[in-house]
């Protein structure tokens, strides 16, 4: 099903697929837009703040920076309705498609499928959290194991499916305020600007130091993981972040004899 | 037949000049629209060319002109019907004072800086110049202009318009009467504050705690300063609104800022509608905007809506954000003890297998 090998290796040093080319470009498109759209919104969140109006005229002054940012949150609500319309298209064709032709489509075997997807927080997710609690807090000594998408990385991904409906509608009506007074009344503009601005600072944090701290300054990371470039995680991180999927996708490629030990935080811990 | 004739046009004229004298011009003692007025109003000249006699009025009342009488330029005309009209001289003086020398008015300079000039009829040595007629006279350069918007020379600073003021000075000779008219006139056309300075005055009072009980006034500065509108201003906009723009009436004088509670203020709610929809505002939206609320104070009983979707907001924040920052926390301190187990059979396990491992030694306790 996959274009790309599930495990490469070059000079020795293992590879662990994760995301092709176009998943990447997304994000890049993705984080272009919130970035642009935090610098063109934060000083206008916070105009009496002194880093404020430096930042507002570099990022094109009152008459540039409102269409810098208009234009950022287009391409992203764009994207947000591509990125639906791609995973909806690649689950018919995967998973769907192949069952319909087996004859073995129906309502069960459907809503089954939309529960086994990768992105789609399961039963394993919720005993990961409690055993990551029970890790932190000196319960055990054993981290959890986690499959090819972390509970952590489900949040992360539906982080834009909660934020985006309501910073991107809220936006709309906030920059076609005329047009929408002929179909709503005026305080739904007191609404929407709740919305957005206070979105905007969910998002903006949570991205600051949670994602963040997961990609750039958690120490095994630091400066900058490279799977968003590459499109690959090393041998350490898989087996750091995803171990129970390293140790699958070790076996299935007939290399169970080279599966390493669990390490976090300096400790090892035997599979 | 020709007596008959004369009554004729004579009762016209009266029953026109009774009829119609609410659309006259003010200067126009002979009422020389009443026929003037009519698009159609032409002939064929002597020498075969079409002549058009109809005057726009509307253009006209927009013209710098618009206060001479008729008779000033077209001095020959002291009755009608009359006969053809002579060539306009410009350089004759018309009624109008020039107001820095108090003399009649004339164009008579500008007709000798001209005369001065490559475009006059004269060689230096005053001998008359060849082919007179290709040279200018003032209607071939000037029609009768309309005033247009203000014009900012380019790249002039605050202050007396070199270029400006050469214009006025081309007339208005003596004295510093040009100066100080022009700073009279240009600093009536631009606003003298900048948005951000006209909030800062309005709430050297409404900002002042103390004022403010003592009049029973709500906090509108800090309220305004929660809006987009005061929001673009602090960054520097001068397009959106400061306190003025929706306090007063769109062309009414600034001085006169009512109490939303008095019918002709521009903030009395059946006035809204038409001051956010005030030209270069709203101008689009329907009067449903009017319904927004500009001054929110985030009251539990005045304003439920936004305290709640703040509150809402706010929990959710506050929820997400010390969930994961916990969790950074513990996990970061996590890895200072990374084989502590408050269970002693596993904290020993973990020990004794740390101690064991030969792929990470550096990193034992």
């Amino acid at each position: 099903m996959h274009k790309f090998e599930k495990l490469v290796i070059r000079d020795g040093e293992k590879f662990f697929y994760r995301f092709s080319i176009h998943q990447r470009v997304q994000h890049i498109v993705l984080f272009t837009c919130v970035i642009l759209l935090a610098l063109t919104g934060f000083p206008l969140r916070h105009p009496e703040e002194s880093w404020s109006r430096p930042l507002y005229d570099f990022m094109g002054g009152t008459e540039i920076a409102p269409m810098v940012h208009r234009f950022a949150g287009s391409i992203l609500l764009f994207l947000f309705v591509y990125h639906t319309i791609y995973w909806i298209v690649l689950f018919m064709k995967n998973r769907i498609l192949p069952l319909k032709r087996a004859g073995k489509l129906t309502i069960g075997s459907f809503f089954q499928q939309i529960l086994s997807m990768e992105m789609m927080p399961n039963k394993k997710d919720l005993y990961d959290i409690i055993h990551l609690w029970k890790y932190l807090l000196y319960f055990t000594t054993r981290p959890p194991r986690h499959e090819r998408m972390s509970w952590r990385e489900k949040f992360d991904y539906f982080a834009p499916y909660w934020g985006i409906p309501i910073l991107g509608p809220a936006g709309f009506v906030l920059w076609w305020r005329d047009e929408f007074s002929h179909i709503m009344p005026g305080f739904v503009l007191n609404a929407a600007y709740i919305m957005h601005t206070d979105e905007a600072l969910l998002a903006v944090l949570f991205l600051f130091f949670v994602h963040w701290y997961n990609v750039h300054y958690a120490p095994e990371k630091f400066p900058a993981a490279t799977v968003w470039l590459t499109g690959y995680l090393t041998e350490d991180e898989m087996i750091h972040e995803h171990y129970a999927e390293y140790v699958k996708v070790m076996i299935e490629m007939g290399r169970e004899d080279e599966i390493k030990p669990q390490h976090f935080g300096g400790a090892t811990y035997q599979w | 037949m020709a007596f008959l004739q004369r009554i004729g046009v004579i009762s016209v004229v009266l029953f026109g000049a009774l009829t119609f004298t609410h659309q006259v011009n003010a200067g126009d003692e002979l009422n020389c629209t009443m026929c003037h007025k009519h698009r159609g109003l032409s002939r064929i000249d002597e020498n075969g060319k079409f002549r058009l006699f109809y005057i726009n009025q509307e253009l006209f009342a927009n013209s710098p002109h618009r206060r001479n009488r008729c008779s000033d330029c077209h001095t020959d005309i002291d009755r009608i019907p009359h006969k053809p009209a002579k060539k306009v001289d410009c350089t004759q003086e018309c009624h109008l004072t020039e107001p820095s020398g108090k003399k009649k008015f004339s164009h008579k300079t500008i007709a000798k800086t001209l005369s001065d000039s490559a475009h006059g009829r004269y060689k230096w040595d005053g001998t008359l110049k060849p082919h007179q007629q290709d040279l200018p006279d003032c209607k071939d350069c000037h029609d009768q202009p309309l005033y247009r918007p203000l014009s900012f020379y380019k790249g002039e600073s605050p202050g007396v318009s070199k270029r400006g003021i050469s214009r006025c000075k081309s007339c208005h000779t003596i004295g510093d009467f040009a100066e100080s008219f022009y700073e009279h006139i240009t600093s009536r056309l631009h606003k003298s504050r900048t948005p951000r300075e006209i909030v800062r005055v309005c709430a050297k009072c409404h900002g002042d705690e103390e004022i403010r009980e003592r009049h029973e006034l709500d906090d509108v500065v800090t309220s305004y300063k929660e809006t987009f509108h005061a929001k673009m201003i602090e960054l520097g906009s001068e397009r959106t609104p400061d306190c003025l723009d929706c306090h007063v009436v769109y062309g009414e004088n600034v001085h006169l800022i009512e109490s939303s509670e008095v019918a002709t203020s521009a903030t009395y709610p059946n006035n809204l509608a038409t001051t956010c929809r005030t030209a270069e505002c709203h101008e689009k939206a329907s009067p449903q905007l009017a319904s927004f609320q500009t001054h929110v104070t985030y009251s539990r009983e005045k304003y439920p809506m936004q305290f709640y979707m703040l509150l809402f907001f706010k929990g959710l924040l506050a929820v997400v954000m010390y969930f994961f920052l916990a969790l950074i926390f513990l996990e970061l301190l996590r890895r200072l003890f990374p084989c502590f187990c408050w269970n002693k059979e596993e904290r020993c396990a973990a020990r004794a297998h740390q101690a064991l491992s030969h792929d990470t030694p550096e990193d034992k306790l």
